[in-house]
């Protein structure tokens, strides 16, 4: 079983009204004092690591690409030194389209990065406006144009629906848009109102309607379809992918392969214990300087943690649980409602299962 | 033991929040009865749930001398004042020779202020009517020593003007309570009667009797009995509340105090009782008056965790050794397991048991929406019906009897198109309106109780922007055309929503509250259809349609932990939820009846406002 390697970089140009990852805009000055705090925080945990084999990389945001190509190319090279990463491990870095252009992404090529992640949201101009996105449809094509003619040949989109005004019909353009450029991998999100955001606070004062979940249902519907159609296999709740482009990554989270998080708040697990960094980054900062753990928090699993995650883990990603493992009437109530199926003696959510998961998950790991 | 000459018996009889407590509090303080470091707000409320709320539950009773011509003893007897304790009122002023009606010289008469008055009169006390507040700029003691001087017979530039806040003329109430508040009368020759007012259970003392001796001498140690109950006891102590507990060698006739009964049943000394000696020294006609408790209201009272029914019947059990006029049978539901029916004197009454039983015994309860005790009458048969669940089919009886209430309101006359409007939505029969003043009217209407018990009140004083004032008493059974409305859920009836209607209102009702079921009720996992049925013909039906969305979208960076605990909230949440057949239930659901004719936001239920 291979290990992850996840890095926060939690630098944006500016803030999306809907995010609450810990992420930050105007602290561009910090970048490269951070790029060596990570440097240095990857030293901290090399002899703790050591053994473990890393299939994948994920720089994460935040913004990876505000970093120079160059920081990024040299933060990849000393990772590699102090870990050991497989040949031909999946590297994978997020972009935001307004950061990057085909020399850039050409340098990142080279420097080893194997996956692109861009935060293409939509191709509905309204609807990155509700989402407050600076970026508008036509640098998304840019973008990916720039990547393709770098050479990436593993380019993943990131899609929302369900923002305030996006209807069915121009959720149905994004998607064809989407399929039309024939990226390897489209994730696809309900967008979800966190209430620490501008967005949230502009919900709870009932200045934006939130979400209405029977049109991002009919939005996954359509998804689940459109996506299909094109040849897409969807193998996460929020995930499709051509066969082979399933991002290892983020499958790790999900089979419980242990992760190591580097930079500000970013998580990590191993044998039954998860951890996770201090969040602001001056903090982090400030305690890996000092040639610490930027530990903030940890917790072990109890028996009934692990089996809530197994269930809610396996059932994300349609590898199921055991039929055995299920209270017999529990399990022929949701076969009967077309919200489970049976696959190789596993019980997989359906389409429609997946949409009701916390339910299942609820039930089944009761 | 004082000369019965020396000794003056009263209460103080107000509206609520006319300053009844207040007064009292300056009583203590200008005869020295509580010393200043002790003194507090309320001083003779006692219970927490009293302060709160600003109310007085539990009867209360304190010896005071005061020096005039000569030194006086006082006996102030503090009453309940809600319209549910009409009764522990009654006794408490039959305890009495006189009583002071105390106004708010800003508000003037009131309902309750009304209704106290009728029962001092009716009682033969003295009544001393006193204006209160005259401090506040708002007061118009004119106009208020004018209505209160009509209704008691005085001329209103006697009436007595005062401030408890401020304690101005309070010497002076007290000089007229001692003129005009008649001596005791009653032998010490004669056989003991002593009328018991309240009792409470003492976890160490057994029941603690308050007592007016009418008759008779009440030694410290007896043999005694108690004539309602029929039932004897070895008397342990006997004491004045000065204002604390202290022993005295006997009671004498006209002295007021309390009793250690010997007994370990509060419902053997219940309030209205009369204590006598056992034996051939023994009375042979008790005190007039006595009623056993009655409790109007009912309720269904449910553990909302399963396992807590032992926990809650044992606290039932604690609590009605303090309140005798608490009734409750175990009843069980198909919605909400085990528990139980229980009789209340009236909502606050309600109220206030849950909120102790909730308080002191750390219950979580659900409580089914309130009704009034019916009578089902099926050829010589009346069959008693508690629970609207238990109601006969329609034409297995002959018909059924409801409880009927006199109200009487008291609201300035702008309002008095808005009073009468309600009252007759709610099926009341107009008796007469007079006037206090030009601005002021008293309506008496008839009323079927079960239309005032959930709602009534709050309506009124919004339609009144607060002004108007509510008391009312029961005056018996009426025949009424009332029908069973039950909800079906997914199909299912759900005892817990049955409730009994006036046929004319049946259907809205039923929309009403299938309506707010709609909203109450969370989307499941297949469309739960929702009906209102009288019999079984359907009035109204809603669908929730099923839920079809509930998923985590993201599971970034791996941060599964935050995953993990927003998916234990929501089981937390489920937790909450009462399984009715296959459908989850908030617990809010089931009280949702009584808030069936109320606009979002409005608070129901409770008839009183307590004091800021």
């Amino acid at each position: 079983m291979t290990a992850g390697l996840y890095v926060h970089v939690p630098f944006c140009l500016t803030r999306c009204g809907y995010c609450d990852f810990n992420a930050y805009a105007g602290l561009g000055h910090l970048a490269s004092r951070y790029v060596d705090a990570l440097e240095a925080e990857a030293g901290l945990w090399a002899d703790a690591w050591r053994g473990e084999r890393f299939g994948s990389v994920f720089l994460g945001g935040g913004t990876p690409t505000t970093l120079d190509a160059d920081e990024l190319a040299r933060l990849l090279a000393r990772l590699r030194e102090r870990f050991d990463l497989e040949p031909g491990a999946e590297v994978t870095i997020e972009a935001n389209p307004d950061t990057v252009d085909e020399e850039k992404l050409a340098a990142l090529r080279e420097a080893g990065y194997t996956r692109l992640s861009m935060g293409a949201q939509s191709f509905d101009q309204r609807v990155l406006d509700a989402l407050e996105r600076v970026h508008g449809p036509a640098s998304v094509h840019r973008a990916f144009a720039a990547a393709r003619a770098a050479g990436h040949t593993d380019v993943n989109l990131d899609l929302i629906y369900g923002a305030n005004g996006e209807t069915l019909a121009s959720w149905r353009r994004t998607l064809e848009e989407t399929i039309a450029l024939r990226p390897e991998h489209v994730s696809a999100y309900a967008l979800t109102i966190e209430p620490a955001t501008p967005l949230g606070r502009k919900v709870q004062a009932g200045l934006v309607p939130g979400p209405e979940p029977d049109l991002q249902a009919d939005m996954f519907d359509l998804a689940c379809e459109l996506l299909g159609e094109a040849g897409y296999g969807h193998y996460e709740v929020s995930n499709w992918a051509f066969p082979g482009f399933e991002c290892r990554h983020n499958l790790g989270y999900w089979r419980k392969q242990p992760y190591l998080g580097l930079g500000a708040g970013a998580h990590s697990y191993r044998d039954g214990r998860r951890w996770w960094n201090v969040r602001p980054p001056a903090e982090y900062l400030d305690v890996v300087e000092h040639g610490q753990r930027p530990v903030g928090g940890e917790e072990r699993l109890t028996p009934e943690d692990e089996r809530l995650e197994d269930v809610f883990l396996k059932l994300r990603i349609l590898e199921g649980v055991p039929v055995a493992s299920v209270d017999r009437d529990v399990a022929s109530g949701f076969l009967q409602q077309g919200l489970l199926r049976r696959r190789d003696g596993h019980l997989v959510p359906t389409e429609r299962g997946m949409l009701l998961l916390n339910e299942l998950v609820l039930a089944l790991a009761g | 033991m004082t000369e019965t000459n020396r000794l003056r018996n009263f209460c103080i009889v107000a509206h609520i929040d006319h300053g009844k407590s207040t007064l009292a509090d300056r009583i203590l303080e200008l005869t020295h009865a509580v010393a200043a470091r002790d003194m507090r707000d309320q001083y003779l409320d006692r219970m927490d749930l009293e302060r709160e709320r600003g109310i007085t539950i539990k009867a209360q009773a304190v010896r005071l001398t005061y020096q005039l011509d000569d030194t006086y003893v006082l006996n102030l007897i503090d009453t309940p004042g809600h319209v549910d304790f009409t009764y522990e009122v009654s006794r408490s002023l039959a305890a009495c020779e006189g009583a002071v009606l105390l106004v708010d010289a800003a508000q003037g008469i009131e309902a309750q202020t009304l209704a106290n008055f009728h029962l001092a009169r009716d009682a033969g006390l003295a009544i001393i009517p006193a204006l209160n507040k005259i401090d506040l700029p708002q007061a118009d003691p004119e106009e208020t020593a004018r209505e209160v001087g009509e209704l008691v017979g005085w001329d209103p530039k006697d009436v007595l003007r005062i401030s408890a806040k401020t304690g101005q003329d309070v010497p002076a109430l007290l000089q007229k309570v001692i003129e005009l508040v008649p001596a005791p009368q009653g032998r010490r020759e004669d056989p003991l009667r002593a009328l018991v007012f309240d009792s409470t259970f003492d976890a160490y003392r057994g029941v603690v009797a308050y007592v007016r001796v009418k008759d008779g001498v009440l030694p410290s140690r007896a043999k005694i009995h108690l004539m309602a109950a029929n039932a004897d006891s070895e008397a342990e102590e006997c004491g004045v509340f000065a204002p604390e507990a202290t022993p005295v060698p006997e009671l004498g006739p006209g002295e007021v105090g309390y009793l250690v009964t010997g007994m370990k049943d509060v419902h053997l000394a219940k309030v209205g009782d009369t204590v006598t000696i056992a034996g051939k020294h023994r009375a042979r006609e008790p005190l007039p008056g006595y009623r056993e408790p009655k409790p109007m209201v009912w309720s269904g009272l449910y553990p909302a965790e399963g396992g807590d029914y032992t926990a809650l019947r044992d606290a039932l059990d604690k609590l009605k050794l303090n309140d005798a006029a608490l009734q409750y049978e175990p009843e069980t539901s198909k919605a909400l397991g085990f528990g139980f029916r229980c009789g209340f004197l009236g909502l606050l009454h309600m109220d206030i048991v849950k909120e102790r039983l909730e308080r002191e015994f750390g219950l979580e309860l659900i409580a089914t929406a309130p009704n009034v005790e019916f009578h089902v009458i099926r050829g010589n048969e009346v069959i008693v019906v508690h629970n609207p669940s238990e109601m006969p089919a329609p034409g297995t009886y002959d018909h059924v009897e409801e409880p009927v209430v006199l109200a009487t309101i008291v609201t300035p006359s702008t309002y008095l198109g808005a009073v009468l409007e309600l009252c007759q939505s709610r099926r009341g029969e107009l008796i007469d309106i007079t006037y206090l003043s030009p601005e002021r009217a008293e309506v008496h209407y008839r009323l079927p109780l079960a239309e005032i018990i959930f709602d009534f009140f709050d309506q009124l004083k919004s339609k009144t922007r607060g002004y108007a004032s509510l008391d009312y008493e029961p005056v018996g059974y009426e025949r009424a055309d009332l029908v069973r409305v039950d909800i079906l859920l997914h199909g299912e009836p759900v005892d817990a929503f049955s409730s009994v209607v006036h046929r004319d209102k049946a259907a809205q009702y039923g929309r009403q509250l299938v309506e707010r079921l709609r909203e109450l009720i969370p989307r499941q996992l297949f469309d739960v259809a929702i009906q209102a049925a009288i019999g079984s013909r359907v009035v109204a039906r809603e669908t929730i349609k099923a839920k079809r969305k509930d998923v985590l979208a993201k599971c970034y960076g791996g941060d599964i932990t935050r995953k993990r605990k927003l998916l234990e909230q929501q089981k937390k949440g489920k937790a909450r939820l009462r399984r009715v057949g296959r459908v989850d239930v908030p617990q809010e659901a089931f009280i949702a009846a009584l808030r069936v004719d109320q606009r979002a936001g409005q608070k129901a239920g409770q008839r009183t406002g307590g004091k800021p």
